[in-house]
């Protein structure tokens, strides 16, 4: 969804495609918050871009600070694939004992995409993490997303993750936004 | 600071313990209470932050006039300027009215360092050159030319990486870096266009003591098998514990060290695993001995004293995917005892051919940083650390730090320091903390 996409090229909530959409991400959301990994690899599309992109603090002037070039994660699926695979092992430290998150998506809009099939997500994002007796981690941001129709279902093609944060407050990103 | 005659400075802690108590080199036992301590980290701040040469940016973050970043120097907010005449300085971020910062954002281009309280402005070079309403100062009471930025004492850039220190006594950098000059050039000075940063540093805040880090990142080569046996499950490392435990650790002068590890007999391990095509640069940027140590090397690591640490690293990024080298720098930025904040830079050098930067990219992102699938752990190990050393019944028992010590320096070694055969030992982590009691210790640590 583009700066220039026009309240009349929402999709209308309820709308056949619209609840598609938002139903994919409530799903993924609980598929992450349930740690069914492998279930969620299946929602990702072979040719996946996954980007979280660094930002900085900047004036107005020169836009929104995200950084050209520089991500805490740029994934394929293959690279999401190893990520979950490395939960698996029994010595991936940072998860086990495993984080506990909650993810919360809202403000879901929804658009046509640039290919026949494919539609352009954005939401908001808050997910909290806590684990073992630590204080919560607030992630909150946006993300745009392209899902993909495979026959029936839809597939994440595309995901930039715009964080809010440009000091991350946590001490690290053992789970996935 | 109080010193006695022996150049010795005040050694007795608020409950009568001695600094030297803290810190056995030769018995390779360090005790728990220099971690989460109030006041060793202001003794730290004291003795060897506001002292020592820190890191403060790379060249290539101020491409242009004007262009600023705003950092920390021992806790204190500092402003990087590249000035009209090109040169690079560096100040206190805060105005000589009432101490705002006049730089707020992380970076910026700005014709004038202006504070937004009351309207000072400060030129490119510090100079106060306006403040507001001066008609109504009484004649020769607002002298601007005594009122521009405070100066960080001492500014110097070593192939590309921007040291400052508030000590005006303090060695020129390139003294206080020492022979270690010999080592980051083989991954800062070997090509003839030198490094930049690509992007920005990742940023993030770990509830650690940052000695924690920069033990780790002086060469621990013997976690791996351990802190990331998940990866060597994976199939991301060699199965045998033992493969990567050739090579050498390092001790230059200063305290700075390193480990220098080689990979299996494969040529794609040469030259760290660098581009082919930069190998001619190499020849051309390194004398025979650092060509040599390239060449037979394949990872890494190391620590500038007290808190700049490097890694030149070979890493899977993926299940399946190719060995690929970067090289980060990072500065572990204490903000108190039991925090760090983190600056993570990945570098290229600047002639590296396109495909390289790419993947080299791709397998720093995804193997360090917080979301690496090797360092997401260590912070996991940093943060235990840290919270557990801080009990009392915990600090009555030292920590062992004995790995390795029976051998002896390789006298064959070619470069220069010390150069302990093996990269799993604990020789670096103790001459880390054997520097670090000497800060703390002396008056004059660079002269000792």
């Amino acid at each position: 969804m583009s700066e220039t996409t026009t309240a009349a090229e929402l999709l209308p909530v309820g709308s056949d495609d619209y609840s598609r959409a938002a139903l994919f991400l409530y799903r993924e959301a609980q598929l992450l918050d349930d740690a069914r990994f492998e279930d969620w690899l299946e929602t990702l599309h072979d040719e996946l871009v996954y980007e979280m992109p660094v930002r900085q603090s900047v004036m107005p002037k020169d836009g929104t600070g995200f950084v050209d070039g520089m991500t805490f994660l740029t994934e394929t699926r293959n690279s999401l694939l190893t990520r979950v695979r490395r939960l698996q092992t029994e010595q991936a430290w940072a998860e086990q004992p495993g984080s506990r998150t909650r993810h919360l998506v809202a403000n879901v809009l929804v658009e046509r995409g640039a290919a026949e099939g494919e539609l352009n997500v954005t939401s908001a994002f808050l997910v909290t993490r806590t684990r073992a007796d630590l204080p919560y981690d607030f992630f909150s941001g946006e993300r745009r997303d392209v899902l993909a129709r495979d026959g029936e279902r839809l597939l994440l093609k595309r995901r930039q993750i715009l964080f809010d944060q440009t000091v991350m407050k946590s001490y690290n990103l053992s789970i996935f936004l | 600071m109080a010193v006695n005659p022996a150049g010795l400075l005040d050694l007795s802690l608020a409950d009568g313990v001695e600094l030297t108590q803290l810190i056995d080199e030769p018995g390779a036992h360090i005790s728990r209470r220099i971690y989460g301590n109030d006041e060793i980290f202001e003794l730290e701040q004291d003795r060897i932050f506001r002292r020592a040469w820190n890191f403060l940016g790379h060249v290539s973050e101020l491409p242009n006039p004007g262009d600023y970043v705003t950092r920390d120097l021992a806790g204190e907010p500092v402003v990087l300027i590249r000035g009209d005449d090109g040169e690079i300085r560096a100040f206190l971020n805060s105005c000589r009215h009432r101490g705002m910062r006049v730089c707020r954002a992380d970076r910026d281009n700005v014709s004038y360092m202006r504070c937004v309280y009351h309207g000072w402005s400060y030129s490119r070079s510090g100079d106060l050159v306006t403040a507001f309403a001066e008609e109504l100062y009484d004649p020769g009471r607002l002298r601007k030319e005594e009122l521009g930025l405070i100066p960080v004492t001492q500014v110097a850039i070593y192939r590309g990486v921007i040291f400052g220190t508030w000590d005006a006594e303090a060695p020129p950098l390139e003294e206080y870096l020492g022979d270690m000059r010999f080592y980051l050039d083989l991954f800062l000075g070997r090509t003839d266009g030198g490094t930049e940063v690509v992007g920005a540093p990742q940023v993030w805040d770990v509830s650690t003591d940052w000695k924690f880090c920069a033990d780790n990142f002086t060469g621990d080569n013997f976690h791996l098998y351990t802190a990331h046996g998940s990866v060597v499950d994976l199939g991301m490392l060699p199965p045998d514990p033992m493969s990567l435990s050739y090579g050498y650790l390092v001790r230059a002068q200063g305290g700075h060290v390193l480990h220098l590890v080689p990979g299996p007999p494969d040529p794609s391990f040469e030259y760290f695993g660098l581009p082919r095509d930069l190998v001619p640069q190499f020849e051309r940027n390194l004398d025979s001995v650092q060509l040599g140590l390239l060449k037979d090397h394949a990872w890494s690591v190391g620590t500038v004293f007290p808190n700049l640490s490097f890694m030149q690293v070979m890493v899977q990024g993926d299940i399946g995917g190719p060995n690929v080298t970067f090289l980060s720098l990072r500065a572990w930025m204490p903000t108190s005892a039991t925090t760090t904040r983190v600056f993570s830079y990945l570098l290229l050098d600047r002639d590296a051919p396109e495909q390289f930067r790419r993947d080299s990219y791709e397998a720093y992102v995804r193997t360090f940083g917080p979301s690496g699938i090797f360092e997401q752990d260590d912070m996991e190990n940093w943060e235990d650390c840290t919270r557990v050393n801080k009990g009392k019944i915990a600090q009555r028992h030292g920590l062992h730090h004995g790995m390795g010590l029976h051998l002896e320096p390789d006298p064959s070694f070619p470069g220069p320091g010390q150069a302990w055969p093996g990269s799993y030992g604990e020789r670096t982590q103790l001459s880390f903390y054997g520097e670090w009691l000497k800060w703390m210790t002396h008056e004059r640590p660079w002269a000792s």
